[in-house]
């Protein structure tokens, strides 16, 4: 079992363009505590002074901070720092239950804990699920295959099917249209994933991260290169619960991904998440370095 | 005799037509129903508690997780919240239909925010005011005590003992505003839209004109999940960012609870029987359609099995008999679609239940001049009081336009009727009037909020200056007409007036070179057109739009009247001067009416303060531009004269000078007389008095911002003599006042120029 070591810079900074009143955000740069990897320490410098800070545990489970910001100001800049140790173990490459019965096994969940796979099963707010997108699924999904195996080739073909172009969409953008176009960025292949999933009733949710980057051979790492990244968490039913899946890497999520937070898609796990009061244009910057310090 | 309704998106309201006969329920039968829909609201309340709560519900096998994690309106940031004041529900209602064994049925449960009860009120309101010994004599159950427990059921949730009770509004679009406004007014609660509430060190206030004044109950007619953009729907502008975190905080009581929408999930009914037996130990009294959630393996095959004898209807989501997304006969619909939803629900069962197709009986109505009978559904409140529920007596009956009785084919109801509820004794009258309650004498009512003085002050604006407008077309027109009588030529100052009117945007501006247009073209453009931003039809438009956002403290008077001269220049242009001559004439009578409404119907406080402001300060300004194209350094006697037309001065000049048109007593008049109310400096007086008596934020004794500048500006206008105006003088006066505008824009409303809700885009890999 691989352990590493990781320190992450996360730096949001927004420029705006006439000066803003005030500003609260909501934010989740907090890794999360959970199967696999530990948050060793944790910091978010905020500029300027917030009037409040307020820490709290969202219903996902995720750590969120609550800021409020009432002076004037010009210009907005969030820099996280985490030390997080991964360290995954690997675990088998079939559920041992057909699709069909996690589905009918979902259904019947007697919880409604944040870890329940039956918040996982509907439409969300980015993710509905689409007829066209569901026939995808099923190619991969039939009722009677082993529900991993099942999740496995989908990922695989959405890596396979999709072009990477990060300029085709935005955060706006449909799965609907992101699928049609078979193309986007990892947001949209996990929304697409997690759409296919629910659409033949396998819950599935959203987690948002961190992935290491290795620089190409001979190459120094740059600094800000890296960035925020999503993937699928998949429930497989009782015994093998919930797994990693990254349909941009068509990998399992493993010593390389960093979870931030869950939820049923973007809506939810968004990193920073404000409402201002101002006018005019704003600029933004995102930094995410990722740099592995043991392992 | 109609209701006002919108539908979705649409500028105009409809009526909604009332029916001339009642739908009539014996005191025993009512007795019954009430008992029914009692026990299902405290049934509802059990179920919210539970689901949000401990979850004793799913642990227990009673209800399927999933059967409740489908509903959007499972908001879960509430889950875990214990609700402020107890409750998760304050106002339920139930839509239901009497089958045609007489036996009445729960087609529909309704917690999100339930709407009706306002036309419920108001229908009885016109039926009583028709038929007002008929009423008397039947003995109809009355409706007042209902609001009262309603009120005192709210007010007692509450913290302080003379709590703020707020009606959250989506705004004047919400298709049923009008129902909010009359409910806001007869309930005595202030209604306010998300831009007024503001969260701050976890309590929730109002922005008034006095600053911050906290909020206690808010009754939200704005969806669960957009009431905080914050911590529920980011893409809301109808919240206020940070409530769900002052609910969590118990400072805040909201009514219903956002999240309440989930027991309308159609998904949760066949487990309802078990439920009741398990929380509250008894049999539901009142039966619903049978439903069967096709999430569960075994329901499935027997909805897929009788397919075609059931009604097909989303699991969850609100959308309602007859409504786009509601249930369906898959035996009635085309074979296509019908496989497809066959598939659908095989595939995701989940998201749908199957349902018995119930038939309703009906209630006759007037149709093509002849009673016919037409099914009826009809929803009933539940209002949460210390002691219980209390159900009103009656309910908001929509009837259907079609003779097909089957409940899933009742459309949204093209009619709604009265109901009445017989007792068999003589009912006691009662009001909202308190009878035994001590009552403290109150002669001002709370604090103004900043948006409701901003939309008084731009509605008394746009009057104003719509008036002006008005004026300068009946002085254009009577003088053009004079003059092709051949009285003389004013051919230079009737330019002038032409000139003033392209200038303040009511007529079109000539092309380089060309003429000014003729008089009846000007007049036309400056009533009617649609296109130009100071004409008369475009400004009424803007006083209607500022009156729509404020209709609450408008008098149904002052409506009719708005909506009157809407109607003068919305009609066809006149087609010659005299007609333009009566247009403007019948606009400056109504308008005329509308002032004296102001003046001699609205309470003096601060309210109608802001809307004398704006009618002071507008017209402060339309008469110095006035008097600075007619009384300029150069003006001749015309032109003189037709300033004192403009300003209505014409008898008090002749009275008070014989020798003629003279400069310096015109300017006099028109600027600085304190006597004449169409003076500037009259003007000037009056803002200073409404200053003098608006709160103040700080109490240190120095005047706020708008007050110095009117000061300074009364103290220069006072001390002023009339030979020493020129046009310099009478511009500055101009501009003082347009800063005194701006000063008291900053002061007293809303600043908010342009909230937004943005989520962080981040570099995504």
């Amino acid at each position: 079992m691989r352990r590493v070591l990781y320190d992450i810079r996360h730096l949001t900074a927004y420029d705006y363009a006439s000066t803003v009143s005030s500003a609260r955000c909501v934010l989740r740069l907090k890794p999360r505590d959970a199967a696999g990897q530990r948050c060793r320490a944790h910091g978010v410098a905020v500029k300027p002074q917030p009037r409040r800070r307020q820490p709290g545990v969202d219903f996902f489970g995720n750590a969120v901070e609550s800021i409020l910001i009432d002076a004037p100001h010009g210009a907005l800049s969030i820099e996280a720092r985490s030390i997080v140790e991964v360290s995954r173990p690997a675990r088998p490459s079939s559920a041992g239950e057909s699709v069909e019965r996690v589905a009918a096994a979902a259904l019947r969940e007697r919880a409604l804990a944040p870890d329940s796979p039956a918040h996982y099963l509907y439409a969300s707010p980015l993710v509905a699920p689409v007829e066209a997108v569901t026939a995808y699924a099923r190619n991969s999904l039939p009722t009677s295959r082993d529900a991993l195996e099942g999740a496995r080739e989908l990922m695989a073909r959405i890596r396979a099917d999709f072009d990477y172009e990060p300029e085709a969409t935005d955060v706006a953008t449909p799965l609907t249209e992101a699928f049609a176009a078979r193309r986007g960025v990892c947001q949209d292949f996990a929304h697409i994933m997690i759409a296919g999933l629910r659409g033949v009733g396998v819950p599935a949710r959203y987690v948002s991260g961190y992935i290491r980057t290795i620089p190409p051979p001979g190459e120094k790492r740059l600094d800000g290169a890296d960035a925020t990244h999503a993937w699928v968490d998949v429930w497989c039913g009782e015994t093998a619960g919930w797994r990693g899946l990254d349909p941009t890497n068509a990998i399992e999520a493993g010593a390389d991904h960093i979870e931030l937070a869950v939820g049923r898609d973007f809506s939810d796990v968004s990193p920073v998440y404000g409402v201002i009061l101002g006018a005019g244009e704003q600029k933004l910057e995102v930094a995410v370095d990722v740099v592995p310090i043991e392992g | 005799m109609g209701i006002s309704y919108r539908v979705h998106g649409e500028a105009q309201e409809r009526a909604w037509p009332l029916s001339r006969l009642p739908l009539l329920i014996g005191e025993a039968e009512w007795a019954e129903i009430a008992a029914g829909v009692a026990q299902r609201a405290q049934l509802m309340e059990a179920v919210l508690a539970d689901v949000y709560g401990p979850g004793r519900l799913t642990a227990e096998g009673l209800l399927p997780a999933a059967a409740v994690t489908g509903s959007p309106d499972y908001l879960r940031p509430l889950a875990g919240v214990k609700p402020p004041g107890g409750r998760w529900l304050n106002l339920y209602g139930v839509d239901i239909g009497r089958g045609p064994d007489g036996r009445w049925w729960a087609l529909g449960d309704r917690a999100q925010a339930p709407s009706g009860v306002g036309y419920a009120l108001e229908n009885r309101l016109v039926m009583s005011r028709a038929f007002p010994a008929l009423a008397r004599e039947m003995n109809v159950a009355r409706l007042a005590p209902f609001f009262r427990a309603f009120r005192a059921g709210l007010a007692a949730a509450a913290e302080r003992s003379q709590p703020r009770i707020c009606l959250l509004t989506p705004g004047p679009w919400s298709e049923t505003y009008f129902e909010q406004t009359y409910l806001a007014r007869y309930l005595g609660f202030l209604l306010v839209e998300g831009d007024d509430l503001i969260e701050q060190d976890g309590r929730v206030h109002v922005r008034t004109i006095a600053g911050l004044k906290r909020a206690d109950v808010i009754w939200r007619r704005v969806d669960g999940d957009f009431v905080d953009p914050l911590e529920l729907n980011g893409g809301s502008r109808l919240g206020v960012p940070g409530l769900v975190s002052a609910i969590r905080n118990g400072a805040v009581v909201v009514a219903n609870m956002p999240g309440a929408g989930l027991i309308e999930s159609r998904a949760l009914l066949g487990f309802l029987p078990q439920i009741a037996r398990r929380m509250l130990g008894e049999d539901l009294r009142m039966p619903h359609i049978a439903t069967w959630w096709c999430g569960q393996e075994d329901a499935r095959g027997d909805v897929l099995a009788r397919f075609d004898q059931l009604a097909l209807a989303p699991a969850f989501g609100a959308a309602g008999v007859g409504e786009p997304g509601g249930p369906v006969l898959p035996a009635e619909i085309a074979p296509a679609e019908r496989e497809r939803l066959r598939a659908q629900v095989s595939a995701r069962g989940a998201d749908f239940v199957g349902q018995e197709v119930v038939s309703l009986s009906t209630t006759p109505v007037w149709v093509d001049g002849k009673l016919a009978p037409r099914p009826f559904v009809l929803r009933v409140y539940a209002a949460a009081t210390a002691d219980g529920w209390t159900v009103m007596p009656g309910g908001f009956c929509r009837i259907s336009d079609e003779p097909d009785a089957r409940a899933v084919r009742m459309g949204s109801g093209v009619r709604s009727a009265d109901v009445w509820v017989l007792s068999d004794a003589p009912v006691a009258m009662e009001t909202l009037l308190p009878s035994s309650e001590n009552v403290a004498i109150r002669r001002l009512l709370g604090n103004l909020p900043s948006r409701a003085a901003d939309n008084l002050f731009w509605y008394g604006r746009y009057l104003e200056r719509c008036e002006a407008t008005a004026r300068l077309v009946r002085v254009l027109v009577a003088r053009t007409m004079e003059a092709d009588l051949g009285s003389g030529g004013m051919s230079e100052t009737l330019g002038r007036l032409k000139n003033l009117l392209v200038a303040w945007g009511a007529a079109p501006r000539p092309e380089k070179g060309a003429p000014a247009p003729d008089a009846l073209t000007a007049a036309q453009a400056a009533l009617f057109s649609p296109g130009q931003y100071g004409s008369a039809r475009e400004l009424v438009q803007r006083a209607r739009h500022a009156a729509s956002v404020i209709r609450e403290r408008l008098s149904v008077d002052a409506w009719r009247l708005v909506r009157d001269l809407d109607g003068q220049a919305q009609g066809a242009p006149a087609e010659t001067l005299a007609g333009a001559h009566d247009t403007a004439d019948r606009m400056l009578r109504i308008l005329a009416a509308l002032a004296g409404l102001a003046q001699e119907n609205t309470n003096h406080v601060a309210g109608w303060r802001f809307l004398d402001m704006g009618r002071r300060v507008e017209r402060g300004i339309n008469t110095c531009r006035f008097a600075r194209v007619f009384a300029d350094d150069v003006a001749t006697a015309d032109d003189l004269d037709i300033l004192l037309d403009l300003i209505d001065s014409q008898i008090t000049y002749r009275s008070r000078y014989v020798i003629g048109m003279a400069l310096a007593p015109v300017r006099d008049m028109c600027l600085l007389d304190p006597f004449n109310p169409r003076s500037v400096g009259f003007q000037i007086a009056r803002l200073s008095e409404h200053l003098a008596q608006l709160p103040t934020l700080i109490e240190d004794g120095l005047f706020e911002e708008p007050r110095r500048l009117v000061a300074r500006l009364q103290a220069d206008a006072q001390s002023a003599n009339a030979e020493e105006i020129d046009a310099r003088l009478i511009l500055a006066y101009e501009q003082r006042l347009m800063s005194l505008a701006d000063a008291v824009a900053a002061r007293y409303f809303l600043q908010r120029p342009g909230k937004s809700a943005r989520r962080a885009p981040s570099s995504l890999g």
